[in-house]
């Protein structure tokens, strides 16, 4: 390797050292939690309890630390979606590409976090071009491209959704299309609450402020 | 406090986040990988005598975390044999990010990231990084220069045009 490719490869690392370190990321929780569980791992070691697995104690932390950083109304979590709510009033939708969304409980549910949602499976709501906002009410990640987005294997979609910045008179719509190759895609786009239309043939593009996500199977 | 309290409580302000970014560039799941990370750290601390002499201790949490992953998944399915992936992930994006880019990162195989997550956020060498996967050096290198290809690939549109706006699986 010469010189020119050592400096190709550590400008790579530099790009994606910048962009992934951008990401946001959760604050560390409090480190009295993390030696309490670790200090309670320990005693169970050493009394030869073999009690609860790695795997059990994963998950009571991932509980504790739910209400280290605020969770109301909690977490719901299904076979197709996750709902959590976050401490600055948004709430994270991650979908399972794998399991066909459940669109009347995902509207539901949706609802509960303040969310209003017109979900539908094998159609797709729209009103036009929809209202101004989209950006502020919804964050995708991984980011879209500006058209449509193919998400690589296990990677999963995951929406931050904001009910403060909903305008007036809008809700979110969910377009679930399930194709015979086993691909899901989800339509998302916001539209006037009294005012659309619902088409069941998947839309080629989405008006103005839509986002579009697929799902390729692994 | 005690002294190996104020230690650890050190280390783990200092390595949380280096951690949990390469941790969520290996899982592709925030709060998957806030779990892992966090359960690794209370696991450190159960062996902070061992932990604190290791030659890279950051890299041992990683290492744990993906490996607490693999425990926690394994249980997961079998209590939910059907939702393999209900997982959350907390947090958005703000802007200047390279969707591209990012998008790339996520579509190289999962070694190819491991190396270049410790590389990048752990600023480990290749022997370290070979040590902690239980890999060959010279598979590091491998994996680290096919990842970059791929990213370069990316960055470079004119490459891109050339050929036809593949981009790298």
């Amino acid at each position: 390797m010469n010189v020119h490719d050592e400096m190709s490869e550590n400008e790579v690392l530099r790009a994606a050292s910048k962009s992934l370190s951008a990401l946001p990321m959760a604050s560390p929780p409090d480190v009295d939690a993390i030696m309490a569980s670790g200090r309670a791992r320990r005693i169970r070691r050493r009394s030869g309890v073999a009690g609860l697995s790695v795997a059990a104690a994963g998950t009571a932390l991932a509980l504790g630390l739910t209400g280290v950083f605020g969770s109301a109304p909690g977490t719901i979590r299904t076979m197709s979606f996750t709902i959590a709510s976050n401490a600055n009033g948004t709430a994270t939708l991650t979908i399972n590409p794998k399991v066909l969304l459940d669109a009347a409980a995902l509207q539901s549910d949706l609802r509960q976090y303040g969310i209003p949602a017109v979900v539908t499976s094998g159609s797709f709501c729209s009103s036009g071009f929809g209202p101004a906002g989209f950006s502020q009410v919804v964050r995708v990640y991984p980011v879209p491209g500006p058209r449509r987005h193919i998400l690589p294997p296990g990677v999963h979609a995951t929406f931050t959704i904001n009910p403060a910045a909903m305008p007036a008179g809008a809700e979110l719509s969910f377009g679930i299309f399930r194709f015979s190759s086993g691909e899901q895609q989800t339509y998302l786009m916001l539209v006037n609450k009294n005012s659309y239309t619902c088409s069941s043939t998947a839309p080629s593009q989405l008006p103005g402020s839509g986002g579009e996500v697929e799902f390729r199977p692994r | 406090m005690s002294s190996q309290q104020t230690e650890f409580a050190a280390f783990f302000q200092a390595s949380w986040e280096p951690c949990l970014r390469t941790v969520v560039v290996v899982v592709g799941s925030a709060q998957l990988a806030e779990d892992q990370v966090a359960e690794a750290f209370a696991r450190a601390w159960a062996s902070w005598p061992k932990v604190r002499r290791h030659p890279a201790p950051r890299a041992w949490v990683v290492r744990t975390a993906l490996n607490a992953g693999a425990s926690w998944w394994r249980q997961r399915r079998r209590e939910l044999p059907l939702a393999d992936h209900d997982l959350t992930v907390s947090g958005g994006l703000d802007g200047g990010l390279d969707a591209g880019l990012l998008t790339a990162i996520w579509r190289l195989p999962r070694r190819q990231r491991e190396v270049i997550a410790l590389r990048i956020f752990l600023d480990l060498d290749n022997a370290t990084i070979a040590r902690q996967l239980g890999i060959e050096a010279g598979t590091v290198r491998m994996h680290l220069s096919r990842g970059v290809t791929a990213l370069r690939h990316e960055l470079t549109p004119a490459k891109n045009m050339e050929a036809g706006n593949e981009r790298p699986r």
